[in-house]
């Protein structure tokens, strides 16, 4: 048996290694483990029907994982684990996670490869920036997705008129101003009791996070809290004392881990073992339920791109064959709403993921940078598109080819995409309902689709 | 093959040992060091940058170069300073601004601005506005130079502009910002003189503001 408190103890007594030192080692020995196991990216493959290079890949990635551990940022200690704990911790993961309560409940499940079960959708703006008096409104636009199962946060960029900063007293205040006003637009959306996944994304501390979640303000017991690694293969304390908390708590919690294709593990191949790898850590060091993956590329902040769509699909293929964990897939487009590249890149990532065994934290629109410019459109475009893939019974070989079809129509444009319309362009704010505009667009959109052979009649 | 070419094509191969044995032969034959650092290693570094930004070349790749050239700059630098050039293209105090542990693109832009002549004070992360401040009068820096990739961070940007003000310092730094969810509206509207969208536009606004700066335009 591994508990939280053995990586804990380690992070103490782990060899003592310089931080840059470690980034330089989890890049050389993932492009090492990448040549052992003979991983390559095809870019004619970009969901890969291949179920010995997923399985290569996993094996690659736990040999990767066992080699360097990962990095604990307060002690500059390796905290290492043995096969033995890995695996006694994998076959221990939970396989489902129930959210919400009363009618609204929903459980995730775990999903194996071409699964046909329907990806569990949690649909949120991902901190996207935004007004504080348009807050409620755009969180409600997500909450209220008929095929949302959770819902999540945006950013507002004040609480009562004043700025938000980490470490201040006002983050503790506006932590607890995200709690309530995220309940109250569950209200709004009529669905009182839908579970929150990510019930703090606009504080760091942990004493704002802790502040915060409280049933009196509207935290059910098994709404959620992300705890995310630093790039690539790290943590640190803060993080912990939030899993800790949890622990007693009860609240769900997940793991959030975004490798950079580009960065310290270099290209698609490595990218893929380190971000499976992550996966490990979560388990082992924050004890989490589910793990969210949002592998990005360097350059374009956005994983909508050929390789980093290889990199979802082989690195989700390599945990849904090889462990029962529940693997979730965060779409980053570069794109922005009411677009009709948006939807060919949310389409093209999330049929990768789904077909690939993945859940959907959907999703972070126009490189998730620019304030207003998201909406709970493109969590509908996300979920919709998932439950076509699954339920249709997708193959990867088909998904392959329609994925390959809808690059066509926007790799060429990802550096210079269009940012297109903000929340209240998108929205009529007093119904918090979707333009016509976009609606016909969307429309349109799926008419394409269907040629290319997703069959939106069973939605 | 012309040595300047040699220095060029070991950079870009990220050949460490190649680049300070050219280092030293560039002394050795009486060649002009400051000569080959401009058109040599300088000049390869653009191409790894331009690689980079392409990502035909990846982190590591950067990094093998810059460690190759940092390596041979240690050859060269004693003899130019000797021939009383020096100074390089500015001094940096750079770091991941209060409350943000994010490194990645931090430590990229580092690379990148150390390689193209800059002296760059690296403060790590998590730092507070007025050590910003502190570690550049101490340096007698140029610029500063902070990142944020979170939202709650990126509020304390404003917060260096606001200090030097108060402090009777803001003609003497020059401010850039970027990251995550950082925007060149961002940095306008909160007074920076400028933000790069990435590592080779933090190159290309460090060589403007100093450029301004030694210009003596006034703010």
């Amino acid at each position: 048996m591994i508990t939280i408190w053995d990586a804990v103890g380690r992070s103490e007594s782990g060899p003592y290694i310089k931080e840059e030192e470690f980034d330089w080692q989890v890049g050389l020995t993932a492009r090492k483990m990448v040549e052992k196991y003979g991983i390559c990216y095809d870019p004619e493959q970009v969901v890969p029907a291949d179920d010995d290079l997923a399985d290569r890949v996993y094996q690659a990635s736990l040999d990767l994982f066992l080699e360097w551990g990962t990095y604990c940022r307060d002690t500059g200690r390796l905290v290492k684990f043995t096969r033995d704990e890995v695996e006694w911790a994998l076959k221990h993961a939970p396989t489902t996670v129930t959210y919400g309560q009363g009618r609204d409940q929903a459980v995730m499940v775990y999903r194996g490869v071409e699964d046909p079960t329907p990806p569990f959708c949690m649909c949120t703006p991902v901190g996207q920036s935004v007004a504080e008096e348009r807050f409620v409104a755009m969180v409600q636009s997500y909450a209220q997705e008929p095929l949302a199962d959770t819902f999540s946060s945006a950013f507002s960029q004040t609480v009562h008129g004043r700025p938000i900063k980490s470490g201040t007293p006002q983050e503790v205040e506006a932590a607890i101003w995200n709690v309530i006003k995220l309940r109250e637009a569950a209200r709004a959306a009529g669905r009182p009791q839908i579970g929150i996944h990510n019930l703090v994304s606009n504080a760091e501390r942990t004493d704002a996070i802790l502040a915060a979640m409280q049933a009196d303000l509207g935290a059910l017991p098994n709404d959620g809290l992300a705890v995310a690694a630093t790039a690539e293969l790290k943590f640190d304390y803060e993080r912990v004392k939030k899993a800790i908390f949890m622990r007693h708590s009860g609240h769900n919690k997940y793991g959030l881990y975004g490798t950079l294709m580009g960065g310290y593990s270099g290209g698609p191949e490595a990218t893929a073992l380190v971000q499976v790898a992550h996966h490990f850590l979560g388990l082992l060091v924050f004890e989490v339920q589910h793990h969210c993956g949002f592998p990005l590329h360097l350059m374009q902040s956005c994983n909508s791109t050929r390789n980093l769509l290889w990199v979802i699909s082989v690195g989700t293929q390599a945990l849904s064959r090889n462990t029962r964990l529940l693997v979730n897939i965060a779409p980053f487009t570069a794109a922005g709403p009411c677009t009709d590249m948006v939807v060919n890149e949310i389409v093209a990532i999330v049929a990768a993921a789904t077909v690939s065994g993945a859940d959907l934290d959907a999703l972070a629109v126009a490189r998730n940078k620019h304030p207003e410019y998201a909406t709970g459109m493109e969590a509908r475009i996300a979920a919709e598109a998932g439950h076509v893939v699954a339920w249709q019974g997708l193959g990867r070989g088909e998904v392959n080819e329609i994925v390959k079809q809808l690059l066509t129509e926007y790799e060429d444009k990802i550096a210079q995409a269009p940012l297109g319309k903000r929340f209240d362009e998108c929205y009529d704010l007093a119904r918090v309902q979707p333009t016509q505009e976009y609606l016909d667009l969307y429309e349109q959109a799926k008419a394409r689709l269907s040629k290319l052979g997703l069959d939106y009649s069973l939605l | 093959m012309d040595p300047i070419e040699r220095i060029v094509q070991a950079t870009v191969r990220g050949d460490e040992e190649q680049c300070v044995a050219l280092a030293r032969q560039v002394l050795d034959q009486g060649l002009d060091p400051l000569d080959a650092i401009q058109r040599g290693y300088s000049q390869a570094m653009v191409i790894v940058g331009d690689l980079f930004a392409r990502m035909e070349y990846f982190l590591p790749d950067l990094m093998l170069s810059a460690r190759a050239v940092n390596s041979a700059m240690q050859v060269l630098k004693p003899h130019l300073l000797e021939q009383g050039v020096g100074g390089g293209h500015g001094t940096i105090v750079l770091g991941t601004i209060q409350g943000d542990l994010h490194d990645v693109g931090k430590n990229i832009v580092k690379i990148m601005l150390q390689a193209s002549g800059f002296e760059v004070h690296d403060l790590g992360v998590d730092v507070p506005v007025r050590r910003f401040i502190e570690k550049a009068e101490e340096v007698n820096a140029d610029i500063i130079a902070a990142s944020a990739i979170l939202t709650t961070t990126m509020a304390y940007m404003p917060d260096i502009g606001r200090l030097l003000a108060e402090l009777g310092l803001h003609d003497r730094f020059r401010i850039m910002v970027g990251g995550g969810p950082v925007t060149a509206e961002w940095a306008a509207q909160i007074g920076a003189d400028g933000y790069g969208e990435n590592a080779t536009e933090a190159v290309e606004l460090a060589k403007r503001l100093m450029g301004e700066k030694r210009g003596g335009d006034s703010r």
